[in-house]
C-alpha cells in the first residue's frame, strides 16, 4: 500500500474540485432543506456524467474498476461544496456487497445499471440507535422481508436497498427492490440526504449472506462506507477552515482584522490540526482497505478516519459560525448548511459511540 | 528490501547488540553522573560502529547519508531508551550550527569529533528571564572590548549547561535600534572565567536546566558567528536546522498500550476499567489522534524518500501529542484511584503515568510554547495576521519594561 497519491489520484482529485466548485450553488443547497423527497440533481447529474457512481465497481461489471483512495478523493471534493453524495457512499457499499456475495445473475441485473447510474442502491443496516444490532429486529424467512428501517440514507430514491436482517436465528444480508416497501419520509435538519423509514411487510426479498459470513462482509462495507463519509467529512472541515481563515483576514474590528487576535488565530489553527490529522487517517485507512495487513488492521483505521473526520467535521462547523459572528447565524449565508451535514454524517455509517468501541474492542482483540 | 529498509534492519541490530548494555534496563536505578558517563561510553560505541552524525559530512567524522537515514536511525534508537538524552541539544543544534557558522574549520572539526563521541557536550543559550518566546527581546550585552567582546548577563532554562563545555548564545550588542537588529551570535567557553552555572530544580524533581550568569566573559572576535547585528538570523536557522526530526506520536509519555493494560487491570464500579465508556471513548480518541500523527510523519517519510518536500503538517507533532499525553497521564493516575497517590521520582515518563503528568507542563513549554506553535500554524501556514507587536520598529533601549 501508499498512502502518497500517484498522479492518476491527484488528477482525480484536481478535476473533482473543479468540477464540484464550478457546479455548486448555495440558493440551490438552501432551497432544498425546505423540501422533503428533493435531492440535489445537479450533483446526482454530474457523478454519473464524470463516471463517479462507476468508479469502484469492476470494469466488468462495467465500472472503472478504481478503488476506495479514488472514492474517497470525489467524496472529499463532494464533501467540500457540501454536494448530495449519498448515492456515492451507499451505492458504493450496496455495490461492494453484491460483487462479495451475490449470484452472478444478481451482479448481471444489478452492477452495471449501478455504474451508469441507471439505477441506485442503498444499505440499510441500522436500526433504533444501532448502526449494526447484533440481532436485528427486521426479519428474512421464506424469500420474504419484514420489518421497519428507519432514517435510511438515499431511501427515498433507491431502487434497491441491501438490508441487515435476521434469518433463521443468524444476522443475515439481502437484497430487496424498494418498489415493494413502504417509503416514509423523514422530515429532518437536511433533506437531501433524502433519510426515509421504510417498511417491509412480507416483501419479496433474496438472502446474499448469512451468519458469520454476513456479519464480516456487513463490517467491512460498513467500514468501507466510513472511510468514503470520513473523506466527505473531511472535505467540509477543510472547506470550513478556508472560509474561517478567509473571513479572518477581512473582516475588521477594534481597528485591525479578528485574525490578528490570538482568540481567533488559535481557533483557526486548532481546527488546521484537527484536519490534517483527519486527512492523514483518511488517506491511511483507503490504502488498508485491500492491503494485506487484514481486517482488525483495516477497521481500526476506518475507526480512526471515522473519529477524527466527525470531530474535525463538527468543530470546524461550530467555531466557524463563532468567528462569524452574527452574520454567522443567518439563513442566508449558509453556514448552517455545514453545520447540518457535519451532523448527518456524523450519524450516517455510525455514531461516534460505535466508531469508539468498536476501536477498543479490536484494540484489546474483543471482536466487535 | 529498499535501501532505507536495509539501513533500518542495520541500525536496529546493532542497537540490539548493545541494548544490554547501554538500554532501558541498563539505566534502571543509576544517578544522572552514572547515566551520563553511561550515554558518553555509548556515543563513542555509536560512533565507532558508523552510526554518529549520519547526515554529517564524512569530513567531519559523519556518515554523509541523508536526514532520512537520520530520521530512520533516530526512530529506531528511541524505541530502546538509550542514555542520549544529554546530548540531543549538543549534536542537534548548536554543533551543526557551528559547522556551517564558524569559519575555523580546524577547531569545528575537532569539537565535532568531540561532541559525536560524547567527549564535549555543547549547549544552547537563548531563553533569558525577559524573553523566552520573545527570543528578540533578550537583555545579555556583549560589548567590545579591545580586539574582542565582553559578555554580561544572564540566561535560564539552558538544557544541561552544567555539563556542557561550549555553548552557542545569542547577546545584545546595539541596544539603540530595533530590538531584533542589535543582536549578535558567538560560541562561548563554559569553563571561562565568569561563566557561573547554577542548576534549577524543576516540578518533577529533575535539575536539566540551568540559569548561566557571565560576568565579564572575554570573547575573541573569533568566537562571532555572525555579522555584528545579525545574530537574529543564525538564531533562527538554529532553531530551524532539523526541519524533519523523529517523533513521537505519545508526546513522548508512556504508549498507548500502557493505558490500556492499566485500563484492563483496574476496575470500575465492580468492572473492568476498559468497560467503562468514560475510559474507552478516551482510548478511542487518543488512539485517532496518535493514528493521524504517525500517517502524517509516514507519509512526510515516503514524500522525502521520493523527493519531495513535506508538507507542514509535520509540525503538528509537539502541539498536539503532549497535551494530550497531559490529559491521559491525568486520568491515568485517577484511574489508579488512592493507589494513584505514589510516585517514584526515578520512574521514567515513557513508562510512568505519574512521572509522564508532572513532566507535561515542561514538554508543553520547551522548544516552543503551544501559543507559539499556534502563533506559527496560523501565521506561516494560513497566512493570518501577527499579533499586535508595540515594541515593533521601536529602538530596544526606548521599549517600556
Amino acid at each position: 500500500m501508499s498512502i502518497l497519491l500517484d498522479e492518476g489520484q491527484q488528477a482525480i482529485a484536481t478535476e473533482c474540485r473543479r468540477v464540484l466548485e464550478a457546479r455548486s450553488d448555495k440558493a440551490r443547497l438552501l432551497g432544498l432543506l425546505e423540501q422533503v423527497g428533493a435531492c440535489d440533481a445537479v450533483f446526482r447529474d454530474t457523478a454519473v456524467e464524470q463516471g463517479w457512481t462507476a468508479l469502484a465497481i469492476a470494469e466488468e461489471h462495467g465500472g472503472l474498476g478504481l478503488g476506495l483512495i479514488e472514492l474517497g478523493l470525489v467524496a472529499q471534493a463532494a464533501g467540500g461544496v457540501i454536494a448530495g453524495a449519498p448515492f456515492l457512499t451507499v451505492g458504493y457499499g450496496a455495490a461492494r456487497v453484491l460483487a462479495e456475495a451475490g449470484a452472478a445473475e444478481v451482479q448481471a441485473a444489478w452492477l452495471p445499471r449501478l455504474a451508469s447510474g441507471a439505477a441506485t442502491a442503498t444499505v440499510a443496516f441500522a436500526e433504533g440507535n444501532a448502526p449494526l444490532p447484533p440481532r436485528p429486529t427486521t426479519t428474512f424467512a421464506g424469500g420474504r422481508l419484514t420489518g421497519v428501517k428507519e432514517g435510511v440514507v438515499a431511501g427515498l430514491a433507491a431502487d434497491i436497498a441491501v438490508v441487515w436482517a435476521m434469518s433463521a436465528g443468524e444476522p443475515a444480508l439481502v437484497l430487496v427492490e424498494l418498489s415493494a416497501a413502504t417509503r416514509n419520509p423523514v422530515d429532518g435538519f437536511d433533506n437531501s440526504r433524502l433519510y426515509a423509514d421504510l417498511a417491509f411487510a412480507d416483501v419479496p426479498a433474496m438472502l446474499l449472506a448469512q451468519g458469520e459470513a454476513a456479519r464480516a462482509l456487513a463490517l467491512d462495507v460498513l467500514g468501507r462506507m466510513a472511510v468514503v463519509t470520513a473523506h466527505e467529512q473531511t472535505g467540509g472541515a477543510e472547506a470550513l477552515l478556508t472560509i474561517a481563515r478567509d473571513y479572518a483576514v477581512t473582516r475588521k474590528a477594534f481597528g485591525q482584522p479578528i485574525g490578528a487576535f490570538q482568540s481567533v488565530k488559535h481557533r483557526i489553527a486548532e481546527l488546521y490540526g484537527l484536519v490534517e490529522i483527519a486527512r492523514a487517517n483518511c488517506i491511511h485507512a483507503a490504502a488498508l482497505a485491500d492491503a494485506p495487513q487484514g481486517t482488525a488492521a483495516f477497521l481500526i483505521a476506518a475507526a480512526d478516519a471515522r473519529i477524527s473526520a466527525t470531530e474535525a467535521y463538527d468543530t470546524a462547523a461550530r467555531d466557524c459560525v463563532q468567528i462569524h459572528g452574527g452574520i454567522g447565524v443567518t439563513w442566508e449565508q449558509g453556514l448552517h448548511l455545514h453545520m447540518r451535514r457535519a451532523r448527518s454524517l456524523a450519524i450516517e455509517q455510525g455514531n461516534l459511540l460505535f466508531w469508539e468501541d468498536l476501536l477498543v474492542d479490536q484494540l484489546t482483540g474483543e471482536a466487535a | 528490501m529498499s535501501d532505507y529498509e536495509a539501513f533500518r534492519a542495520r541500525a536496529r541490530a546493532w542497537l540490539q547488540s548493545v541494548a544490554g548494555e547501554f538500554g532501558r534496563e541498563a539505566r534502571r536505578g543509576l544517578g544522572v553522573e552514572q547515566d551520563l558517563a553511561l550515554g558518553r561510553r555509548y556515543l563513542a560505541a555509536r560512533f565507532d560502529a558508523g552510526f554518529a552524525g549520519i547526515n554529517w559530512p564524512t569530513e567531519m567524522g559523519g556518515q554523509g547519508l541523508t536526514h532520512i537515514e537520520k530520521v530512520i536511525f533516530d526512530t529506531e534508537e528511541m524505541g530502546f531508551g538509550m542514555p542520549t538524552a544529554y546530548f540531543g541539544i549538543s549534536l542537534g543544534m548548536p554543533v551543526p550550527i557551528l559547522m556551517r557558522f564558524c569559519e575555523d574549520k580546524a577547531f569545528v572539526r575537532e569539537r565535532v569529533l568531540k561532541a559525536l563521541r560524547g567527549e564535549e557536550i555543547w549547549c544552547q543559550l537563548f531563553s533569558e528571564p525577559a524573553g523566552g518566546s520573545d527570543l528578540a527581546g533578550l537583555r545579555t550585552r556583549a560589548e567590545v572590548d579591545g580586539n574582542g567582546w565582553k559578555l554580561n548577563g544572564q540566561k535560564v532554562w539552558t538544557s544541561w549547561a552544567q555539563y556542557c563545555d561550549y555553548g552557542v548564545i545569542v547577546a545584545r550588542t546595539d541596544p539603540t535600534v530595533p530590538k531584533h537588529k542589535g543582536l549578535t551570535y558567538y560560541w562561548v567557553d563554559m569553563k571561562a572565567p565568569g561563566v557561573e552555572v547554577r542548576p534549577i530544580k524543576l516540578a518533577g524533581g529533575d535539575s536539566h536546566v540551568n540559569e548561566v550568569f557571565f560576568d565579564d566573559v572575554r570573547l575573541e572576535d573569533s568566537q562571532r558567528m555572525s555579522p555584528v547585528g545579525g545574530g537574529f538570523a543564525v538564531a533562527m536557522a538554529t532553531l530551524m536546522i532539523e526541519r524533519y526530526v523523529a517523533t513521537d506520536s505519545g508526546g513522548f509519555g508512556p504508549h498507548l498500550d500502557l493505558f490500556v493494560d492499566l485500563a484492563r487491570d483496574v476496575e470500575v464500579n465492580g468492572r473492568p476499567a476498559i468497560e467503562d465508556g468514560r475510559i474507552r471513548s478516551q482510548i478511542a480518541r487518543n488512539h485517532a489522534m496518535r493514528a493521524g500523527l504517525e500517517s502524517i510523519t509516514t507519509r512526510a517519510m515516503l514524500m522525502m524518500q521520493a523527493g519531495m518536500e513535506p508538507g507542514p503538517e509535520g509540525s503538528l507533532n509537539k502541539l498536539v501529542a503532549v497535551r494530550s499525553r497531559q490529559k491521559l497521564s491525568e486520568l491515568a493516575i485517577d484511574l489508579q484511584g488512592n493507589a494513584g497517590l505514589a510516585f517514584d521520582p526515578h520512574a521514567s515518563q515513557k513508562e510512568n503515568w505519574t512521572a509522564s503528568w508532572l513532566n507535561a507542563p515542561t514538554g508543553r513549554i520547551a522548544g516552543g510554547a503551544d501559543e507559539m506553535l499556534l502563533n506559527t500554524i496560523a501565521e506561516r501556514i494560513l497566512g493570518l495576521p501577527q499579533d499586535h507587536r508595540p515594541d515593533k520598529g521601536v529602538p530596544f533601549n526606548q521599549i517600556p519594561a
